[in-house]
């Protein structure tokens, strides 16, 4: 059971590089075909201006979060095995560019419980995270909405 | 489909083209466990996904979220997407085929250019919709 007093709770914060090379193996498993996605000279000539980052980027920082990408998870008391992720909305406030450094800053924005159609408590856990580049701009606001399942 | 850099002319009812991506394979869930990093066995460990009474492993919701996040990219081009908003309603399984469909509900005044209101969707061959989506784009004046 996770308990409400988390509401507020700040989370890790994570600083993280946006590099190419992690962005053509998630071109490609994203199932993208466009060199654009990591090639400078397919982006020039298709007349952009710089490399482009797909809208869901901000999944690298998972792989920058000490103890593994489900620690914050954990750290909020949530069974990940009774995990599901509900939701997922972004708001971009300026580019991202290949070359950034960003700084994820993460606090549990809220939790309520609702019971489920089939019995056992569902438990929605709001998790606000703020990425900001090295320039201190911040660049994305991602809200994520987690849901533990009830118990079998 | 080539990335547009510049903002691209809208009208409500406008379509997005259809990609249909599949059959996808465990292989595909793995690939993007390493691209993204979403480690969570359930994802790449039959034997553990069985054990918590699923039937099989099955995909990350930020798989198919991000395949439809580059197509409505490629679609308004990336430096014009202002919102993407994904609500998870089903699972996707080895074997599925996924179709990505999104349209143009309204394009209404912004802060300079207009701003499209986007509504998107990952559909299985089955027919469910196992993703619904909104987004918000900045279009070219018409």
């Amino acid at each position: 059971m996770i308990d409400p007093a988390i509401e507020g709770m700040e989370l890790s914060t994570i600083r993280f590089p946006v590099e190419r090379g992690k962005l053509a193996e998630l071109a490609r498993a994203l199932h993208e075909e466009d060199p654009a996605w990591h090639d400078r000279g397919a982006a020039t000539a298709a007349g952009l201006a710089q490399l482009p980052v797909p809208p869901t980027v901000t999944a690298l920082v998972d792989h920058w979060r000490a103890g593994g990408p489900l620690a914050d998870v954990t750290a909020i008391g949530i069974d990940a095995r009774r995990l599901l992720h509900g939701e997922v909305a972004w708001e971009y406030l300026a580019p991202v560019r290949v070359g950034d450094e960003l700084t994820a800053v993460a606090r549990v924005a809220g939790v309520s419980r609702r019971e489920g159609r089939r019995g056992g408590t569902m438990t929605f856990v709001a998790i606000e995270t703020e990425f900001t580049n090295q320039h201190a701009e911040p660049v994305v606001r991602r809200r994520d909405t987690l849901i533990e399942t009830g118990a079998a | 489909m080539t990335l547009p850099a510049a903002p691209v002319a809208l009208a409500a009812g406008d379509e997005m083209p259809t990609e249909v991506v599949g059959p996808l394979t465990r292989t595909d869930f793995v690939r993007y466990a390493g691209a993204g990093g979403d480690f969570n066995p359930l994802h790449h460990d039959d034997e553990l996904a069985r054990a918590a009474g699923r039937p099989s492993v099955f995909g990350m919701g930020m798989l198919h979220a991000g395949m439809l996040g580059t197509r409505l990219a490629r679609w308004v081009g990336p430096d014009n997407v202002r919102s993407y908003t994904v609500r998870f309603t089903g699972q996707v399984w080895p074997g599925d085929v996924l179709s990505l469909d999104g349209r143009v509900d309204a394009v209404e005044p912004g802060e300079g250019l207009p701003v499209a209101r986007l509504s998107l969707t990952v559909t299985r061959q089955t027919g469910e919709v196992v993703l619904r989506a909104t987004a918000s784009a900045v279009v070219a004046a018409t």
